[in-house]
């Protein structure tokens, strides 16, 4: 039986919120608001029943480092280890993958003339592991889905453009589509919202841009898409040009995938966004 | 040397001996001379990418938000203070 994306999230990847869940501090009056908002997306991802999560992310100068770094990168391993990025190792259990569901991907991406670097080994970490926590809590040495890990370069320019993140997003939908795996699978477009980390404009943030950039993300990807990421960077901050994985996530959905659940916090220096899909 | 950093092993020897770790990199002696006065604007405007630096600030002991205020040209406190959230640290 042939596969289908069965739903999308577009959500934050802050890193800080890895060693808040690690020491529990959830309830903490300045991360319960973030923390409650994911308590209904957890439970409309488990009613999905999703097998494999495919999760559109970028490393952060940890897995992949400059001598050579790759556009795009999907993993295509059984196992993803946990990547230490410079903080320590989080004690958290290897992500499992879909090696042959990977293959599968890869196999129809390059067919659909998408340059992909294959990855047979490869370590995970903020990008790809905030958003499993957030979404799909492991349990002591397991997680409840398998993954693909589909790296993007946001860090260092030359990046690919919004419109080839968005375009790789439709080929990933037929390329779900066409693996007989009777899989349901969830994608997740992760990174930004707004936020500057490097030089004088620290911390800035822009809510106006990120409220937009989530209305348009639902209602015109298309015009998304054709945003650069000079805009992006100008508007809403140089790293916040992340938010170009998101329409990853979006190409892969339906023009008419219903929202779901819309969600909005920047206590700090980022706007941490959280949208979903179904599909 | 950023790449380095990612080990444990890499920060403890950073740690113990930074002038042998940046040595041993080949750090020319402005690279050198940015990080042995903690100058993370300067790094930053020299062109160091911002999460290679940020394995220096773990390294160092200077988490993202005190870098963040050296390079606003702020203080830590002055820095927290522009927060929406001033205690979420």
């Amino acid at each position: 039986m042939p596969s289908r994306i069965v739903g999308g999230v577009g959500l934050s990847h802050v890193p800080s919120v890895g060693p808040a869940i690690d020491r529990k501090r959830e309830q903490d009056p300045a991360w319960k608001p973030l923390f409650d908002a994911y308590v209904p997306v957890r439970e409309w991802l488990r009613k999905r029943k999703p097998d494999v999560a495919i999760v559109v992310y970028n490393d952060h100068v940890a897995e992949f480092t400059f001598d050579k770094y790759p556009t795009f990168a999907l993993g295509a391993a059984e196992r993803y280890a946990i990547a230490d990025e410079g903080f320590g190792t989080r004690p958290l259990p290897a992500v499992p993958g879909d090696a042959e569901f990977s293959i599968h991907l890869c196999e129809q991406l390059v067919e659909a003339e998408f340059d992909l670097t294959v990855c047979q080994e490869m370590g995970v970490e903020h990008g790809f592991l905030v958003p499993m926590n957030l979404c799909f809590p492991h349990h002591a040495s397991d997680w409840p889905v398998k993954s693909v890990p589909l790296q993007v370069n946001v860090v260092q320019h030359p990046l690919p453009t919004a419109r080839r993140c968005f375009n790789l997003g439709r080929a990933l939908r037929r390329a779900v589509e066409s693996y007989p795996g009777d899989l349901n699978v969830v994608v997740l477009g992760t990174g930004g919202m707004s936020h500057q980390l490097q030089g004088k404009r620290f911390g800035f943030m822009n809510e106006k841009f990120d409220q937009w950039f989530l209305d348009e993300l639902e209602k015109n990807p298309e015009g998304l898409a054709s945003l650069s990421h000079h805009k992006i960077m100008e508007e809403a901050g140089a790293e916040a040009v992340e938010l170009i994985m998101w329409l990853t996530m979006r190409g892969a959905l339906s023009p008419g995938a219903k929202r779901v659940h819309r969600h909005y916090y920047a206590p700090m220096t980022t706007g941490m966004g959280l949208i979903t899909f179904e599909d | 040397m950023c790449a380095a950093l990612c080990s444990p092993a890499e920060r403890e020897a950073f740690k113990r001996d930074e002038e042998a770790c940046m040595a041993r990199f080949a750090l020319t002696e402005d690279e050198k001379n940015l990080i042995r006065k903690r100058d993370f604007k300067g790094l930053i405007e020299a062109g160091m990418n911002i999460y290679a630096m940020l394995k220096i600030g773990s390294a160092t002991g200077n988490s993202l938000y005190r870098m963040g205020a050296q390079m606003r040209g702020e203080s830590y406190e002055a820095f927290l203070s522009t927060r929406n959230m001033k205690d979420a640290v």
